[in-house]
């Protein structure tokens, strides 16, 4: 992977597809380039190896092939899994726009408030939950600050929720759909431990390519597709299949899995290190991600009264790139929405950075990125002195 | 050093113009004006990616940077005018209004207010220390076109550091000092129309009657357009009549709504070789009938000399050598003396 001369820390933003995964996939853009629907032997023979991918994507994650609608990414998953959604809808107030949107789009929507590490307590549910909820949507981890939620626990809430509507002859359906898309790399996801009913997952951000996506669904969950044609997927999700794309998804998943308990402790070594390293040189530094409930690669860090775009500039010409939430140029001036449910003041929001590690992150470039922020740090603070 | 906010447009002529003044010792602040955010069916409006680029380099050059929002005094003064004008069936000029009431009198006042001493943008144009303006030393990028308007106080409060060099000392100095605009196309710059048409500008605001194209020799009707007001006397194109030679626009009755076209290049109603000039702006003094003047009717045209000039309280009359062609009222006549700019008025 490529890895000259400049040090990538924005891997919840994006993962460059893994050699591996790029072999596996190329043959399906050339000689096997068939449509899986057509009737000859080297046609069927691409249908043989989709539907492989399928079971083997599957496989992974303990589910069956035919739960999975294959999509074209996260957020088209969440659309479609929102098409169950209706009346009030419980979303987490941390959740990514696509959700949020998708969520405003289908009913009334109602935000479960985190904690200022982006957490949300089963019990804040179980208070916003009532007989008229027919829908709700918590990711397992949070895009901005790597917070990861306690979907197990939400899901047991929702289950004595329908276990009570069942016994009071109510018929209003509860759903649970989680959007685990920034979760791959690190957790291993079995999906029937999570007590879901649905489950969005992304291979763009598991070192698999972009624009591949799917939605596991519950078997007995009803779902109308937003794009309708040919009928693949189960009528969820037509067009002609992407083999290239869930060939390098499934590849992709089988990778991670080998790889996840090494890379969990690599990263979470150079994470601490650099966290504790900052913190030393800027006591004032505000960190919310959580160093021992979060995803180990995340590093969400802020300066108050600073302008994150300008480290950030500042860092890019050095060659190093991170991601903020503040109001910012690539964002069309808004703030993070994420940052402000979490109750972070508007200074605070306007210097955060978020840091993410992942296996373009070597000791060497994560202490040479260090040492760069702290310069950044240094010179801005000197500048708006 | 005297503290110099600098227009910033995210272009490469705004990026080198900041570089060099920060090279020349100024304490220097970039500033992007936020004028313009709108999309139009067809066009992206980049104000965002403006902004970054703009920020980009001023990181890189280590100065402070600010946006001013402008939108809404934008929005009245420049683009409402604008309407208002083509309503009446003139076509005006945005740049002019834009260097006139924004970035020369909004923009000015805002910086000083904000601890400035000075002002100074990417324009092609040269000012001396008492406020005289002065065509560029780049005659193909000469901006003073726009300029006219401005007045010799806000001058003697401006820097155009980009006076004195070429397009292509620019675009190599900015690859010298590797400005991360340096390879950026040229864009239209804030003011926005010119990327889209005219009639998508003019339909966000109004909506367009169809009319009769009418051939003024013998008054018979051979075709038609959208709205007269989208037609420019002289225009060649966009008559949507088929065949033969080419028609040209000879002029418009704005309330029939009719166009009157001909096939004639010499038709007279296109050439003119007087001109009333209202709505008149001066540098600093105005000029005198016995100067050596010269007009440009648009931007890089023709320095035309004159052979006449009286002016009243509100009018010039000039009278040109030889006549000109295509000569469309709403546009700007900017009357120079040699180099000098001395200021101008609006064709009627």
């Amino acid at each position: 992977m490529m890895n000259e001369g400049f040090i990538y820390l924005d891997h919840a933003a994006a993962t460059p597809v893994d050699p591996l995964v790029l072999d596996s996939m190329l043959p399906y853009f050339s000689e096997l380039f068939f449509n899986p629907s057509s009737p000859y032997a080297q046609a069927v023979k691409v249908k043989r190896d989709y539907t492989e991918a399928k079971r083997r994507i599957a496989q992974n994650l303990g589910v069956q092939a035919d739960e999975l609608v294959m999509t074209a990414g996260a957020t088209e998953s969440i659309n479609i899994a929102f098409s169950a959604a209706r009346g009030k809808i419980l979303v987490s107030s941390v959740e990514h726009s696509a959700t949020l949107s998708a969520a405003k789009k289908a009913g009334d929507l109602i935000k479960i408030p985190a904690n200022n590490r982006g957490r949300i307590s089963p019990e804040s549910l179980s208070r916003l939950m009532s007989p008229d909820v027919t829908f709700v949507s918590v990711g397992l981890v949070n895009n901005e600050l790597g917070t990861v939620q306690p979907i197990e626990d939400i899901g047991r809430i929702i289950e004595v929720e329908r276990q009570r509507r069942i016994a009071s002859g109510e018929n209003n359906p509860l759903i649970f759909h989680c959007d685990a898309s920034q979760a791959t790399a690190l957790i291993d996801i079995k999906i029937k431990r999570l007590g879901v009913d649905l489950l969005t997952l992304s291979a763009a951000k598991v070192y698999g390519p972009k624009q591949v996506g799917l939605l596991w669904v519950k078997p007995g969950i009803l779902l109308a597709p937003t794009i309708v044609g040919g009928g693949q997927e189960n009528g969820l999700r037509s067009g002609t299949e992407n083999v290239a794309g869930v060939i390098g998804f499934a590849t992709a998943l089988e990778l991670a899995s080998k790889r996840r308990s090494g890379e969990r402790q690599r990263l979470q070594k150079m994470r601490d290190q650099m966290a504790q390293s900052l913190s030393q040189e800027f006591p004032e530094m505000i960190i919310s991600s959580d160093s021992k409930k979060g995803l180990v690669n995340f590093l969400h860090i802020s300066f108050p009264g600073l302008d994150a775009e300008r480290l950030i500039f500042w860092l890019e010409s050095r060659g190093v790139m991170v991601a903020t939430g503040s109001a910012c140029a690539a964002n069309k001036g808004t703030r993070s929405h994420i940052l402000e449910a979490i109750g972070m003041d508007d200074r605070a929001i306007q210097g955060s950075l978020r840091i993410s590690l992942g296996r373009l992150s070597t000791e060497e470039n994560i202490e040479n990125a260090t040492r760069l922020i702290i310069e950044a740090v240094n010179l801005e603070q000197a500048r708006v002195r | 050093m005297a503290r110099v906010f600098v227009g910033m447009s995210g272009g490469v002529d705004s990026s080198v113009t900041a570089s060099l003044l920060v090279e020349q010792g100024y304490d220097v602040t970039g500033v992007y004006m936020k004028n313009w955010t709108q999309d139009m069916p067809g066009m992206h409006c980049p104000w965002a990616e403006d902004v970054a680029d703009a920020k980009r380099v001023a990181v890189s050059l280590g100065i402070d940077f600010e946006v001013f929002d402008f939108e809404n005094e934008y929005k009245q003064q420049v683009v409402d005018a604008m309407v208002s004008e083509y309503k009446a069936g003139r076509t005006p000029n945005p740049d002019v209004m834009c260097n006139q009431e924004i970035k020369f009198k909004l923009f000015l006042d805002t910086a000083l207010a904000r601890g400035a001493d000075l002002i100074a943008t990417g324009h092609y144009a040269r000012v001396t220390p008492d406020g005289k303006l002065m065509r560029a030393f780049d005659e193909n990028k000469d901006q003073t076109y726009f300029l006219y308007r401005v007045k010799s106080e806000a001058l003697k409060k401006t820097l155009f550091p980009l006076g004195d060099m070429t397009k292509q000392q620019v675009r190599d100095y900015a690859t010298e000092k590797n400005l991360w605009t340096a390879d950026k196309k040229e864009s239209m710059g804030i003011c926005f129309v010119g990327q889209v048409g005219i009639r998508e500008f003019l339909e966000q605001y109004i909506t367009l009657e169809p009319g009769e194209i009418i051939l003024q020799e013998t008054g018979q009707v051979v075709g038609r357009h959208d709205s007269a007001m989208l037609y420019t006397i002289g225009q060649r194109h966009g008559l949507n009549i088929g065949g033969g030679l080419p028609y040209y626009v000879t002029g418009k009755d704005i309330q029939k709504n009719q166009v009157y076209v001909s096939q004639n290049i010499d038709n007279q109603s296109m050439w003119r070789d007087e001109l009333t000039l209202t709505d008149l702006s001066w540098v600093g003094a105005s000029p005198e009938p016995t100067d050596d003047l010269q007009v440009r009717l648009r931007h890089r045209g023709s320095l035309l000399p004159l052979s006449g000039l009286s002016i009243n309280d509100e009018k010039a009359q000039i009278s040109l050598k030889e006549s000109e062609r295509a000569v469309a009222a709403g546009q700007s006549a900017v009357i120079y003396r040699g180099d000098e700019v001395m200021g101008g008025g609006i064709i009627s």
